[in-house]
């Protein structure tokens, strides 16, 4: 030991010196800790408050549904889709309808995973059978993202499945007329074909029924196009001009 | 913020050193009591972690001596330690203890630094150099000069 380090080795911290500064830092400690509480606690205060800003704006969008898909069956049944996919609103409209929405619970969830659920209910209530035909008609600013996605799913290799677009007008009329939008399409359609044909006629029939109807009317349009066409070609003949020239 | 457990344990290795450092460089006991809790203050609000033993020792010295020259800056004090520091003292130490500590604290701030370092704590230039953030030229000049200084006053060893 230096002479320096022997006049100093009696300068020491004293064990009230230690004690007191513990003492003092253990109050500052506490006192750190209450104010971190209280700014914790303001910053909690604060973030619930935009939370609830923002959440509001949030859930308004995620309320609103931008797309529809009407899946008709028997049953006829609107899914409201919101901006991320999910099925926000379900509305059946008609009798089977309300008793399928009643034992399958599709909100909350990706519209494919709630058309499967409908689809895979053991309670039968779609009545589907392999090779039933499965209609959706899809309103939506880009509906082929959806048919495109709706196309690649496993239930149209079960299922003879049908795919339509249409439009926010013919579902106001649908509604007003208490329809689906993808029955009121199909009477639409069937209306160009058939003009003696009524909404209310259609209004109980399913859409296994007025496609049959469309298909019947095809065909019998086409039959009458091919006989006109096939009249013409004899008279052509007759009137010594090719029909294929007009 | 370090954990309570963290306190005692430094409190229990440096606070002999920290006393020591603040009695180089303050008027008196008060002060060095202020100074004291000041830097363990500082320990207790230290975010980083420290590399080693050497490393943490050599912050609370570096820590201490910025905390007295923070202190006698803020005050106005004197650099200049009168004898009053060691009256306190002075029961504990005999005659040529007495007489060195009052000659140690009558030098510069500077070089009652790099004496205590140095001899007390037994710092190579090369570390007191990083303690200080100074040159190494620069504390083997001041320890020459305190030497000098203590070699006029003292003669003895330190002739």
């Amino acid at each position: 030991m230096n002479a320096f380090q022997k006049s100093m080795s009696e300068v020491r911290a004293t064990e009230e010196l230690k004690r007191n500064t513990l003492q003092y830092l253990n109050g500052q400690q506490e006192k750190k800790g209450r104010t971190k509480s209280r700014h914790i606690l303001r910053y909690a205060l604060v973030a619930a408050c935009l939370l609830l800003l923002v959440g509001t704006g949030s859930y308004s969008v995620y309320r609103k549904p931008v797309s529809y898909i009407s899946i008709d069956v028997n049953p006829s049944i609107e899914l409201g889709i919101n901006r991320f996919g999910t099925v926000v609103s379900a509305e059946a409209y008609n009798e089977d309808g309300q008793n399928v929405l009643q034992h399958v619970s599709v909100k909350n969830i990706s519209y494919i995973h709630a058309i499967n659920r409908l689809l895979a209910d053991e309670s039968d209530l779609l009545y589907l059978r392999e090779g039933s035909l499965l209609v959706f008609t899809v309103i939506s600013d880009q509906p082929h993202s959806i048919m495109e996605e709706l196309q690649a799913n496993e239930f149209t290799q079960t299922y003879e499945t049908l795919l339509y677009t249409s439009d926010t007008d013919c579902m106001a009329e649908a509604h007003s007329h208490e329809m689906s939008f993808g029955i009121y399409r199909a009477y639409l359609e069937l209306s160009l074909y058939d003009s003696s044909v009524t909404v209310e006629d259609c209004h109980g029939m399913s859409i296994g029924e007025i496609q049959t109807r469309i298909e019947g009317c095809r065909h019998h349009n086409a039959a009458q196009e091919q006989n006109g066409q096939e009249q013409n070609e004899t008279q052509g003949h007759h009137n010594g001009h090719h029909g294929g020239h007009h | 913020m370090k954990s309570a457990e963290d306190l005692n344990r430094a409190m229990e290795t440096y606070a002999d050193m920290v006393r020591r450092i603040c009695f180089v460089h303050l008027k008196n006991r008060h002060d060095s009591e202020d100074v004291f809790q000041n830097v363990y203050m500082k320990y207790l609000l230290h975010d980083g972690s420290f590399d080693s033993i050497e490393h943490e020792k050599a912050w609370f010295a570096r820590v201490t001596i910025n905390a007295c020259t923070d202190w006698l800056r803020y005050f106005s004090r004197r650099k200049w330690v009168p004898l009053e520091v060691v009256d306190d003292e002075k029961e504990s130490l005999d005659d040529t203890s007495a007489e060195l500590l009052e000659t140690v604290l009558k030098l510069p701030e500077k070089y009652r630094n790099v004496i205590y370092l140095y001899y007390y704590e037994e710092y190579s230039a090369v570390e007191i150099a990083k303690i200080l953030g100074k040159k190494e030229n620069t504390i083997y000049t001041w320890l020459s000069r305190a030497k000098e200084i203590l070699r006029d006053k003292l003669g003895g060893e330190w002739a």
